[in-house]
């Protein structure tokens, strides 16, 4: 088992910041992200949607990718302030909660989402969306999606300043386009 | 709180509760990832990669969650049942394990009595890591024939590399390949054979160079240094143009063509044969750009091919395989660190003789169905599926009268499905195990509940030859469900053949361990075992072959009156083969490209699987649809000389707009047809199993390629649903 990159000690009382990022240059698109987000919330939910980008109709073929699409969890999240019920909020981790007891369903949060990750319960009618697995994380647990299942390794979760230094890393090793 | 780790199964027990952990390997595709299964009140609850597996170091596929969902699937058949209808009504009865195995060997009985064990065929498909089982059955019981994918998937690759250079060279990507040609080949969804798409990933987060060879855009050709998009089924052509550019430049390895090589100087001839002015007009790739490939394979060292099913289900099969051996080999990448291994399995009793092919009488060997006209494939225990339905509809050469169908489903997966269909109605025994009542099942006197490999306490993948073995450990127990291990054995003592087999499975397991000189219960206790690692055996052993060289003029296919140096051969029902074909059909349509989520025709009825893919899906370039009148997400037709289909369209400019791309394995376990609408979408309805089409040496049925033409199944202002 490995530590995750950048788990340096920390000063005590400093808030430690959880964050999902996704180095989409590796991303191969076989889902199994998603299907491992199914399986945390017992199949009922998914919170996370895999997409196919591209080819462009010029074939240039190198905007054919994969997209995670899936909370970032932003550090100013315009979900927030969007919802007039208060049922989105954000942690000191940065982690944001949707309260889906709260919310009345108006879908204000889905347009202010620039990411597109916010979706619809028809049957709950109520809006959903990652809550970072917090039931994990707070119990010392990685989110199940960046949980080590993700062949390619490109979902990482932890301090976002930490994770981009080691996509760059990584990428600065790569000879593939 | 300590820092976050990954896999932390200490914490996963305490936070969720769960009662035990079981490390074991799954077996959802043709490989065994190393998982770990959470159990929670007898149940499976969650399952993840093992971190500590050598083999996926911790990841996982969609399919490997999926068998959650499998194991404790409403529609799961959980206890043996007999048909009760006419053939394909869907009525059954339950019945006993006793009656339904007794009646089986009854059947056997009376059939190999009647006309001989050769009219009793036993199949597998995908193989749940029951062939060397179901070969020893087979070959205990004294029947030559063993229905299975080998004529064109996998087979291939073992009887090729087993002839040529002694073993099947598996990528070495522990040792970071410096440049990696993927060839005919998905392995971040598919995960083929010894392979997995981690390993993969990590060589290039190493810094390896990627080639693509596919007909089709992949994620992986968007990443490649150089894209071949090549026209599909002209693999052996690009490969010898490659050759042709690699000596012509002196760049292939002098030392070890000069010791290590049979055939050389016919095989230069053969290549000179293949300049790229006439590769680019066969493959529609660049010749500039094949150049480029060739160089950068050669020149970049250690370089290995990751190859796969797509230059298998071909009728030149055999030359594709070998044209890439040749590759691999005269570059030097022949068992070397970070190149291609001929790994060693541990020194257990390999899947040969636990196959007990030494036991079949030469006799009854003699009568293996094909075997004078696919010799190759014959030697290797294979054959052609048409033969056995000849035999079934024609009783030629001799009459098959019972089918023992052991997780397969050949309605679906084999060509010419309507030829399948017929056979399986008119055959006079079917017996079928599985985990659904599949297309096939459908049409059988009698289905076996089969186990899920959640189920079921084997030794995985020691017939593989990527040098592991896996102890693969029962955690569940579902119904009345068997593996097909257990079930064989006890059918064995039934048809009276139990001398050759075991009081219980499980002292099976210990006979395949004991050259170990361990048991099942102490394997049990261990995470893996691995044989020794050695790279250039060659210097001291020479290659397995008849010279103990590598042989690229192959004795093996000469003694059997094939052409013994790999060629190209323009496949049938193309542009080329068949121009007249061709102005009625006006695109090559490439079937069954890898998705996630699928195996073959498995996983339909997993709605976390389904979900990821819901209905059959045929890609179509942009022009064609617009010159088609297809939209995006319109039902449309796909139609050969042989059937129509139906598949959604969706566009996809990534390829060549005279190809179209459809999916395989299709049929709907919701539907309310017994049968599961077996023809609706499955592309087999329009492949062709004729043996002029088949490979001649594996007798492999060109089933990736064939001509179409399509059109919106819905005339254009009306709506479908």
């Amino acid at each position: 088992m490995q530590d995750l990159p950048g788990g340096t000690a920390r000063e005590v009382g400093q808030v430690r910041k959880h964050a999902l990022v996704i180095d989409h240059d590796a991303c191969w698109g076989c889902r199994t992200c998603e299907v491992a987000c199914a399986q945390e919330y017992d199949f009922k939910s998914k919170f996370l949607l895999v997409t196919e980008e591209g080819p462009s109709q010029d074939n240039s073929i190198h905007d054919y990718t994969y997209r995670v699409n899936v909370c970032r969890h932003c550090e100013d999240p315009p979900c927030v302030g969007a919802c007039p019920e208060e049922a989105i909020s954000q942690r000191d981790d940065g982690i944001v909660v949707l309260d889906a007891d709260r919310c009345t369903g108006c879908r204000s949060c889905i347009e202010a989402c620039p990411y597109e990750v916010i979706a619809f319960d028809e049957e709950q009618q109520v809006a959903q969306k990652c809550n970072l697995c917090r039931h994990r994380v707070d119990n010392g647990l990685i989110p199940a999606c960046a949980d080590n299942v993700c062949l390619a390794h490109c979902i990482y979760f932890g301090e976002p300043a930490d994770i981009e230094a080691t996509i760059e890393g990584k990428r600065k090793k790569r000879q593939t386009i | 709180m300590a820092d976050f780790k990954y896999s932390n199964v200490t914490r996963e027990m305490e936070v969720y509760g769960y009662d035990s952990v079981v490390k074991s390997f799954c077996r959802m595709c043709h490989g065994g990832c190393g998982v770990l299964v959470y159990v929670k009140d007898g149940r499976v609850k969650k399952i993840a990669g093992d971190p500590d597996c050598p083999i996926n170091h911790g990841t996982l596929c969609a399919k490997g969650i999926g068998s959650i969902q499998l194991a404790y699937h409403p529609d799961r058949l959980t206890h043996p049942v007999r048909r009760v209808g006419p053939r394909g009504s869907g009525k059954w009865e339950r019945i006993s394990w006793d009656e339904a195995l007794d009646t089986i060997a009854e059947r056997m009985l009376r059939y190999k009595d009647a006309y001989g064990a050769e009219s009793v065929v036993l199949g597998y498909g995908t193989g749940r890591d029951n062939e060397a089982v179901v070969y020893r059955f087979a070959n205990t019981f004294g029947s030559p024939n063993v229905l299975t994918a080998g004529h064109f998937c996998y087979g291939p690759r073992l009887a090729t590399t087993i002839i040529t250079c002694g073993s099947n060279p598996v990528v070495d990507y522990e040792n970071h390949p410096k440049c990696i040609m993927v060839w005919g080949n998905n392995l971040v969804f598919s995960n083929p054979d010894s392979y997995k798409g981690e390993p993969f990933s990590a060589a290039l987060d190493e810094g390896a160079k990627l080639i693509c060879v596919d007909p089709r855009l992949t994620r992986i050709a968007s990443r490649a240094n150089i894209w071949l998009r090549l026209r599909p089924a002209t693999d052996a052509a690009l490969a010898l143009g490659m050759c042709n550019v690699i000596i012509r430049e002196g760049l292939y390895d002098k030392e070890f063509v000069e010791n290590y090589v049979h055939g050389w100087g016919p095989f230069v001839k053969r290549v000179s044969e293949w300049p790229l002015d006439r590769v680019e007009q066969i493959t529609w790739a660049p010749k500039k750009q094949i150049e480029e490939a060739a160089r950068l394979f050669a020149t970049t060292k250690p370089a290995a091919i990751q190859w796969g099913v797509g230059i298998e289900i071909q009728a030149n099969l055999t030359n594709n395989d070998r044209s890439l051996i040749a590759l691999m080999g005269i570059t030097g990448n022949l068992d070397v660190p970070g190149g291609q291994v001929l790994f060693q399995t541990p020194n257990v009793r390999n899947v040969g003789s636990f196959g007990a092919h030494g036991m079949l009488s030469r006799e009854q060997f003699a009568k293996r169905l094909g075997g004078d006209q696919f010799r190759l494939a014959a030697r290797f225990g294979i054959i052609n599926p048409k033969r056995v339905w000849d035999a079934i509809i024609e009783e030629k050469p001799y009459p098959v009268k019972m089918l023992f169908l052991i997780s397969t489903n050949p309605i679906s997966t084999r060509a010419n499905s309507a030829e399948v269909f017929r056979a399986l109605e008119k055959v006079d025994f079917l017996a079928v195990s599985d985990f659904f009542i599949t297309p096939s099942a459908a049409l059988a006197d009698i289905v076996l509940p089969t186990a899920t490999w959640l189920e079921m306490d084997y030794i995985a993948d020691f017939w593989k030859r990527h040098g592991y073995i896996l102890p693969r450990r029962k955690v569940i127990q579902v119904g009345e469900c068997r593996s097909d291990h257990e079930m064989l054995n006890d059918l064995a003592h039934r048809v009276g053949i139990g001398q050759y087999w075991w009081s219980d499975f499980q002292q099976g397991l210990d006979h395949i361990l004991e050259p170990m000189g361990i048991s099942w219960k102490q394997f049990k206790e261990m995470d893996f075992i691995r044989g020794e690692v050695k790279y250039r055996k060659y210097r001291t052993e020479g290659f397995s072959t008849p010279t103990r060289k590598l042989e690229l003029y192959s004795t093996v296919l000469e003694k059997m009156a094939y052409d013994p140096l790999p060629q190209y051969h323009e496949p049938p029902g193309s542009p080329y083969s068949a121009p007249e074909l061709y102005k009625e059909y006006p695109y090559i349509l490439v079937s069954g490209r890898r998705i996630p989520g699928f195996f073959c025709s498995e996983g339909r009825q997993i709605p976390c699987l389904r979900e990821l893919q819901p209905d059959p899906v045929v890609e179509i370039h942009p022009e064609t649809a617009e010159k088609s009148g297809i939209k995006e997400g319109d039902w449309v037709i796909i139609e050969s000389p042989r059937g129509k289909i139906r598949h959604r369209a969706r566009l996809f400019a990534g390829m060549d707009p005279r190809i179209v791309f459809a999916q395989h394995g299709w049929w709907f376990p919701e539907s309310e047809d017994p049968m599961r609408g077996w023809r609706e979408s499955n592309v087999n309805m329009l492949t062709d199993n004729s043996y002029e089409n088949c490979d001649p040496a594996m007798g492999g049925t060109a089933i990736r390629t064939l001509l179409c033409r399509i059109y919106p199944e819905v005339p254009q202002g009306r709506s479908d649903k």
